[in-house]
């Protein structure tokens, strides 16, 4: 009986003992660690050979660019910056690139060049490239990819400061548009106050008093009114447009705003 | 008496003369120093060692050298190779690992290989720029570094070490991770991700001290 207790014992003390691990050993005292020098060097060789190759074929069409090129158009190309007219070959050098960057596609007079990949997007002097498009072998348009969305240039006043300015502005216009349309009025008010240092446009001071007005700031909203209907009265001056056409609505409200707030304040 | 006395002094003289013979080999012994192979595998007491940074480099850089990123950016910039900075490495474990060692191994593999160029960290930076300031002022204007001519990195290089212990009487089992990657500064697009990882089991000897 007590040599049964015993095995029994025995028996569940080997069952409670912790399980040996039986695992050969990948590297033991002694061994050595390969230097990762070959993987290095192989991948320095390849290296070199690519980027001679790569450079070589920049260097290539930055030659067959500057060959036939309209002094407008090769000054861009040397500063590096996209124009209207240029060519598919003058498109890559002025952004330095060669034909592995870019996904060319072609149908009849019309070609659109987009970037291969997305995330190694090219870039001119501007910015990241969204996509060229060419009729007749020439520049028609091409866009940015911005912080705020695309911006297109289609025109040479497009692509000066001033039109890069007003496109910017446009984006965040209707960026702070959206966030109103959901509520965000901070949000939209921060949009709109950005977009009126890049455009000075009386509408986007209407926006902004309007804003100001729900906010329950009356003080400062009343400032923007008298800014917007001031402005406007600018602009009747310099008989540009027809603002007070197009705004009669903004400047009616704007008016008995300013006559509601004006009497709060006293 | 003295007969009695004598023979303890004999004793006393004779245990004297054992303890010394036994103790001159150990006094003799004193430190051993020999110069080894950096590439040999020295475990001693199972943590974290120069064998754990070696792999861990030697894994990293096989990976990001091999992985494409670097030979699609090259592509998609007529050539141009990526610049690399090198950010954080958080040690998460509980011990003390200079991580410092296996990334300037990538670091020096990044540089080596020629496909990658490896811009100084916000550290290092600090005593450059100093350096070119200073220049502005006191250097020949024909040997002056200019300002505003630093390399822009395009990819930040962070990663960090975790380790899982389990320990059973004489038994011990340590996993460390070490997870590296690749980020693109601009979009935060994780362009690489490299991983290395480490079993040791370690049994200490029932006599051990």
């Amino acid at each position: 009986m007590s040599r049964r207790i015993l095995v029994v014992s025995l028996a569940a003390l080997a069952a409670c003992a912790p399980k040996r691990i039986h695992e050969e050993p990948i590297l033991e005292n002694g061994d050595r660690v390969q230097s990762p020098d070959a993987v290095v060097a192989m991948v320095q060789n390849q290296a070199a050979v690519d980027q001679a190759n790569r450079m070589d074929r920049r260097d290539q069409i930055a030659a067959e660019a500057l060959e036939s090129c309209t002094p407008e158009i090769c000054r861009a190309v040397t500063r590096g910056e996209l124009m209207l007219g240029m060519s598919e070959v003058q498109v890559m050098a002025a952004t330095r690139t060669t034909p592995e960057a870019w996904s060319i596609r072609r149908s009849g007079s019309a070609t659109v060049m987009v970037p291969r990949s997305l995330s190694h997007a090219p870039r001119d002097g501007m910015g990241e490239v969204a996509m060229v498009q060419l009729r007749d072998d020439r520049v028609a348009s091409y866009s940015y990819r911005e912080a705020q969305g695309i911006r297109l240039v289609a025109a040479p006043q497009d692509a000066s400061v001033e039109g890069r300015a007003a496109s910017l502005a446009d984006m965040l216009i209707r960026e702070g548009d959206d966030l109103v349309a959901r509520g965000d009025l901070d949000a939209a008010l921060d949009r709109y106050d950005r977009a009126s240092v890049l455009r000075a446009d009386p509408i986007i001071d209407y926006r902004i008093a309007t804003i100001l007005d729900k906010q329950l700031r009356p003080v400062e909203a009343l400032v923007r009114y008298r800014l917007f209907l001031h402005k406007l009265e600018l602009e009747r001056i310099e008989a540009v447009g027809d603002a007070y056409a197009k705004l009669a609505d903004a400047i009616a409200h704007a008016r008995e705003r300013v006559i509601v707030l004006e009497q709060h304040s006293h | 008496m003295s007969r009695v006395s004598t023979s303890l002094s004999h004793t006393l003289v004779r245990i004297g003369l054992v303890a010394a013979i036994a103790l001159a080999p150990a006094a003799c012994g004193g430190k051993r120093v020999s110069r080894i192979d950096p590439n040999s595998v020295t475990d001693l007491s199972g943590r974290w060692n120069d064998t754990d940074s070696r792999l861990v480099a030697n894994a990293l850089i096989e990976q990001s050298l091999m992985a494409p990123w670097a030979r699609i950016y090259a592509e998609t910039h007529g050539g141009e190779r990526p610049a690399v900075i090198v950010g954080e490495f958080r040690n998460r474990t509980m011990e003390h690992i200079p991580v410092g060692t296996f990334i300037r191994d990538l670091e020096r593999a990044f540089v080596n290989s020629g496909a990658v160029r490896v811009v100084a960290s916000a550290d290092e930076r600090q005593g450059v720029r100093a350096e070119r300031e200073d220049q502005q002022e006191h250097a020949r204007a024909d040997t002056r570094a200019r300002l505003g001519q630093e390399l822009g990195a395009r990819y930040m290089l962070q990663g960090e070490l975790q380790a899982i212990e389990d320990q059973e009487g004489r038994e011990r089992v340590v996993y460390y991770q070490v997870d590296a990657t690749l980020v693109d500064l601009e979009t935060n697009e994780k362009v690489w991700v490299g991983q290395h990882k480490i079993k040791k089991y370690i049994e200490r000897s029932r006599l051990g001290w």
